[in-house]
């Protein structure tokens, strides 16, 4: 559960930039690649506790995956990783090894986690 | 409503720098690097230590990272083989990160070394998330964590290029079928590498070694 120092790392990243930016904030959106092992809910819960007395206090946070892509060294296919699984499954998983011709990959994708956006409403913060 | 973009900066970034840092770091010294990950008691102190064993009857020097939360027992363990070793405490922290490892570097005399070994904290889910820096990393499960620890955790195992299924000396106690993990992934991890083995005895250690690259017999890796 490493959530908490992760959600830590984003506040603090995104707090000094909002400085030259009034208004409420609304909505969070974090990119997480879909091979880290983070948990959506305990992000969630790690978010709504460490922001508050923060600007991002009451903000909701999303989480958006970000599909895993693969890159062959053998023949030079770049895209999806092959699954295992329902292709529709929640639960299937992407498999490192090049979907044409079985040789190992690089992975371009599906590592990540950053902040696309943050999005905030033009109300003015003169209330509470 | 307005949106701020953000230029898509890794929240981690830190740390996947000082992971390459390390990387370079151990390199330039010449120094092949392991990483054993795994849950608690799976054997990871008992595999170093096997390896420790080998790799200095081949005349190869030995240093050791020792992570865990509390204590300086693996570090100990791996003092009394020989080792040189450095303990580091991760209190409440689930894993190591490499930040904590490029500090721990500073205590070891790199120069005198040729082989490194990091043991993470306990606990298999948490390290897979944090890249140290080093050549290799391998998990090390246990029989007697069950037969389904692959299905269970598959995004784990699909992105572990190493693994060693110790404890197969108690695998008939536990009723556990070792060949179903390493079935399971296979299927995960198609090019993963598995390998058997009953540490506390030895057996598996020479085979684990030539799999991680460790049976050279001169110092250029
Ligand atoms: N029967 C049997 N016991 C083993 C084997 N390998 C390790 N053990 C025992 O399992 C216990 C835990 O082994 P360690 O090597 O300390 O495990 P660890 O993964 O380092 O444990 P933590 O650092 O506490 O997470 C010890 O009592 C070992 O002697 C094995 O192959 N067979
Ligand atoms: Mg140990
Ligand atoms: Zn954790
Ligand atoms: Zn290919």
């Amino acid at each position: 559960m490493h959530e908490y120092s992760v959600v830590d790392a984003l506040i603090s990243a995104v707090l000094p930039r909002l400085t030259e930016h009034p208004g409420r904030v609304k909505t969070l959106v974090l990119k997480k690649g879909e091979l880290r092992i983070l948990s959506d809910r305990a992000l969630g819960n790690a978010f709504e506790i460490l922001s508050h007395g923060t600007r991002l206090a009451g903000a909701q946070l999303v989480v958006e995956v970000v599909p895993t892509v693969v890159a062959c060294p053998a023949c030079g296919y770049r895209g999806a990783a092959g699954r295992l699984g329902e292709a529709d499954d929640h639960f299937s998983i992407p498999v490192l090894a090049c979907p044409e011709c079985t040789a190992p990959v690089d992975v371009v994708a599906g590592r990540e986690l950053y902040v696309d956006h943050v999005t905030l409403s033009d109300e003015p913060l003169t209330d509470a | 409503m307005h949106d701020v973009r953000f230029a898509g900066e890794d929240i981690l970034a830190r740390q996947l720098e000082l992971a390459e840092a390390n990387y370079q770091r151990l390199h330039e010294k010449r120094i092949r690097s392991i990483s054993v990950m795994g849950a608690i008691g799976s054997g990871k102190t008992t595999l170093i230590e096997q390896a420790i064993d080998r790799l200095r009857r081949q005349g190869l020097r030995v240093g050791t990272i020792a992570a865990d939360s509390a204590g300086d027992d693996d570090h100990r363990r791996f003092l009394e083989r020989g080792a040189v070793s450095v303990n580091v405490n991760t209190q409440d922290d689930c894993h190591l990160d490499a930040h904590t490892v490029h500090h721990a570097l500073d205590h070891l005399p790199l120069e005198a070394m040729d082989v490194l070994f990091v043991e993470n904290v306990g606990n298999l889910i948490c390290p897979a998330d944090f890249p140290l820096g080093t050549d290799v990393e391998i998990v090390v499960i246990s029989v007697t964590e069950g037969d389904d620890m692959v299905r269970k955790h598959p995004k784990i195992f699909a992105q572990t290029d190493f693994v060693a299924v110790n404890k197969v000396d108690l695998a008939a106690a536990v009723g556990v079928n070792p060949q179903r993990i390493v079935d399971d992934y296979a299927r995960v991890n198609p090019h993963g590498k598995v390998i058997l083995t009953s540490l506390r005895s030895g057996e598996g250690i020479d085979a684990l070694l030539d799999l991680l690259g460790l049976r050279c017999t001169s110092t250029q890796w």
